[in-house]
């Protein structure tokens, strides 16, 4: 639409360039050119070929159709814009115009700040007056300004894509001013608007597309206003490129650069080990122990070589002491070991030892039992008989038995001296095997761990205890010269000799009563007395006459007067004889008919004395008495007697049938208080008994190699109760006391003085 | 001496319900046993451990004091341990009926 106007403007132009060029500025702005227009156009010959080549399947438009115009309108109106709109301004609190939008058809969508200014303006103005702001023309700049200046003119016509823009401008005054006019008439019925846009709006597009356009157009501009100040500016000389306004320079070399190399190596890694320790106080406190102990050793180190010389020979080495502490200590916790299974296993004995007393005991006046406790078996002696048993004098827990064979038909090669404790019934402490069985035992009063031993070949040995097993007997009898001939029946320590020896006595079957002196490395054998027999001298093969020893079975010395002593015989005899008198004896009695087992003095009056023999009798003997006080039968050989150490009346008797008789003649003088069968009388007799010294308990021996414990019941071992008138009285006394108003009463001739008391007395 | 310890090793073992015994050296291995191997060389890795840690206990309360014995009851048996700085000595008992 605005193209036809325009044409019809200048209708009659004489410029058919202009208005072509007019032409094709606007058809840009309504996109491409119509073929319609260009056909239409005669003037535009010299553009577009003559004939139109047309392909040949293209469709036959009429003429007319083709002729017929197509009303395009382009106007500066924003369409959507609506002049009257109002919105409600909340600052000023009333309804407000809006603004007209600022640019029409124009929608800025980036606006870029850029360090371009325009050539016409007065900065531009004064940096060009400066000499500066030639920079981003290059050389090229004064080359034009030379061809400008000839002809200008000329130049923009040959300008071949020139732009509209500079086409209007170039455009004479009234040429735009009719331009003008035109739009105004022919907007001027299509929008009520004034005029006023419609003259500003071309210009305010230009600006905009000079504006907004890229780097191209705006130079184009600058050189066309560049061409416009020529006149003014004349030739100005080459403008000098800005130079560095600092003064440096830059300077740069680029070194060889190496090539990169790696190189490695790798080294054995030094060897770890891992370490812990907790440092406790007891761990300081040792290390201090051991660095005292260093110091110690230092000083002694630095004392003369002499001493030092001297000990080195008697010092062990340190290895040696150390093995030897080692043993010892795992000896003492095997033992201790042992202790604490044997507690476990026999716990209900132990009880039963120590709190179990029989009840019975309160309803049955004067009658006790024996309660069977621990049970001593060595199973190497399983088939030897005990022939002694004695308690330790000193250990209270800790027995000796002497591990021999009664039995002469089928004699047993070995022996075996055994020290028990009843903390460990299962092993003996001290165990030692013998060459030959061990008939009889002693335990030495002063040194506990001293044992004299007397054997079935008739030697005698003493024990150390306290050695290990391997050195076995410390002393031993000589084989050839010294030794009994026969069996050693008993044994027994003596007081020690005028130089200060021990010495201990033996009686054996030879009839000899040897006493022997326990020197340093040897046993010194002393005859003290041979037994004769009553037996007349018995005539020899080749005339000589024999005399026949009786045979001593056991000897017993008296508790006071240690050179008395009393010998028992197989013929039954009871010899008491003296150290002193070598030949004969002091007194001669015919005690029993059966060999005597076992003289035993009494414990509170050193006149009474029991015998026990093969007679199956236990008889009760005074001193200077040819007849017993008490004479009890038991039916069975009583293999032991022995008094109570706590009581003057109570005795205990073993016999072989396997029963233990405790009798208490203070309660019942005829019959025993206790019978108690131990073991079954058709296997095992029972051959020896001993009281414990301090313990309510007995120890029994079988001929089948055991050893048993029993726990005697309340009424056993009744104490005497002081009478009201004297309660001082200690124990002791009173025991005497009970004794010897027994024996009044049993005594049926009037009390004589002994006569082993009335011969001293003589001399 | 080793035949007093084997002596004695059997002795023990021969006891009434006496399961084991285990001899330990001061590093803690067994050196001798009635039990079988893995079982005695668990007890004695146990055992020296819980030794030292007695041990300490007791001594750290006095220095000059030491521990002696130990005794662990338990309901299907009893372990008493002698323990010593060389060596270490386990009995495990089971009760008599």
């Amino acid at each position: 639409m605005l193209k036809a106007m325009i044409k019809r403007a200048l209708n009659i132009n004489e410029e058919k360039v202009l208005i072509n060029k007019t032409l094709q500025c606007l058809d840009k702005d309504a996109t491409n050119k119509s073929r319609g227009n260009l056909a239409e156009d005669d003037a535009l010959d010299w553009l577009k070929p003559r004939t139109l080549i047309r392909p040949d399947d293209q469709e036959e438009v009429p003429e007319a159709d083709l002729e017929e115009e197509v009303g395009r309108i382009l106007t500066t109106i924003n369409p959507t814009w609506v002049a009257d709109e109002v919105a409600y301004h909340y600052g000023k609190g009333k309804f407000m115009v809006k603004p007209k939008p600022m640019y029409g058809k124009a929608y800025p969508l980036y606006i870029h700040q850029g360090t371009a200014i325009r050539k016409d303006s007065d900065e531009a103005k004064a940096q060009i007056a400066a000499g500066y702001g030639m920079v981003s023309f290059d050389d090229a700049g004064p080359k034009r300004v030379k061809v400008k200046k000839t002809k200008t003119e000329e130049e923009e016509e040959e300008e071949p894509e020139q732009e509209p823009a500079p086409v209007e401008e170039v455009k004479d005054d009234e040429q735009v001013q009719e331009e003008e006019k035109a739009a105004e008439a022919a907007e001027k019925p299509a929008e009520e608007k004034p005029a006023e846009p419609t003259e500003e709006e071309p210009k305010a597009e230009e600006e905009a597309v000079a504006d907004e356009e890229t780097q191209e157009p705006e130079e184009k501009e600058a050189q066309q206003e560049d061409m416009g100040m020529e006149e003014y500016l004349d030739i100005k000389p080459r403008v000098k490129k800005l130079a560095n306004q600092f003064n440096f320079c830059e300077r740069a070399a680029l070194t060889y650069n190496y090539p990169r190399r790696s190189v490695e190596t790798q080294t054995i890694p030094p060897p770890r080990a891992n370490f812990g320790a907790t440092a406790l106080q007891c761990i300081i406190f040792d290390y201090y122990q051991e660095d005292y102990a260093r110091k110690m050793k230092e000083k002694e180190d630095e004392k003369p070589k002499r001493l030092k010389k001297k000990k080195a020979k008697h010092v062990k080495s340190e290895q040696q002491i150390h093995d030897e502490r080692l043993a010892q200590r795992i000896r003492e916790a095997w033992a201790i070991l042992e202790r604490l299974v044997n507690q476990n296993i026999y716990d209900d004995i132990a009880q039963d030892y120590r709190y179990w007393d029989d009840p019975s005991d309160e309803f049955r006046e004067g009658m006790g039992s024996l309660l069977p406790l621990w049970k001593f078996q060595f199973d190497p002696m399983r088939s030897h008989a005990v022939c002694d048993v004695q308690w330790n004098p000193h250990y209270q827990d800790l027995f000796a038995v002497a591990y021999g064979s009664l039995d002469f038909t089928l004699q047993q090669k070995v022996g075996c001296l055994c020290l028990y404790s009843i903390k460990n019934p299962a092993y003996p402490e001290y165990a030692v095997i013998t060459e030959s069985p061990v008939i009889c035992l002693d335990v030495y009063k002063e040194i506990p761990y001293l044992i004299c031993v007397g054997l079935y070949d008739g030697n005698v040995c003493v024990y150390n205890a306290q050695l290990s097993l391997e050195s076995s007997y410390q002393y031993k009898s000589n084989s050839v010269r010294d030794k009994h001939s026969n069996i050693v029946w008993e044994i027994r320590w003596g007081p020690r000799l005028i130089d200060g020896e021990p010495s201990f006595f033996s009686i054996s079957g030879d009839g000899r009563v040897v006493q022997w002196a326990v020197m340093p490395g040897e046993l010194q054998a002393t005859t003290i007395i041979t037994l004769t027999s009553s037996v007349p001298p018995i005539p020899g093969p080749d005339g000589t006459m024999l005399t026949v020893n009786s045979c001593g079975s056991c000897i017993c010395f008296h508790p006071e007067k240690t050179e008395i002593f009393m010998v028992g015989t197989e013929d039954g005899m009871i010899h008491t004889c003296s150290l002193k008198y070598n030949r004969n004896y002091v007194r001669s009695i015919q005690g029993h008919h059966m060999p005597v087992y076992r003289i035993h003095y009494n414990n509170y009056n050193n006149s009474i004395y029991a015998s026990c023999s093969g007679d199956w009798r236990v008889k009760i003997w005074e001193d200077g008495r040819d007849e017993p006080l008490f004479m009890f039968e038991l039916g069975s050989p009583v293999g032991d007697v022995k008094w109570a150490p706590y009581s003057s009346t109570v005795f205990a008797a073993c016999t072989a049938d396997g029963k233990v008789y405790v009798y208490d003649l203070n309660v019942d003088k005829y019959r025993p208080i206790c019978v108690q069968a131990v073991v079954s009388k058709k296997t095992k007799k029972l051959s020896r008994v001993d009281f414990n010294l301090k313990l309510p308990v007995i120890v029994c021996g079988d001929t089948k190699g055991t050893c048993h414990v029993l726990k005697l019941s309340p009424n056993l071992r009744v104490m005497c109760k002081p009478p009201k008138k004297a309660q001082g009285i200690d124990q002791r006394t009173l025991q005497i006391m009970k004794l010897d108003k027994l024996l009044s009463l049993v005594r049926d001739p009037p009390f004589q003085t002994g006569v082993v008391d009335e011969k001293f007395e003589d001399d | 001496m080793a035949n007093e310890a084997e002596e004695t090793v059997r002795k023990l073992a021969m006891h009434k319900g006496v399961a084991g015994v285990i001899v330990v050296n001061g590093e803690g291995i067994p050196i001798k046993t009635t039990l079988e191997n893995h079982v005695s060389v668990q007890y004695a890795g146990l055992m020296s451990s819980l030794v030292d840690k007695a041990k300490a206990v007791v001594r750290d309360l006095d220095p000059t004091n030491d521990l002696t014995f130990l005794r662990i009851r338990s309901k299907k048996s009893e372990v008493m341990v002698a323990p010593d700085k060389d060596f270490i000595l386990i009995v495990v008992q089971n009760p008599v009926e």
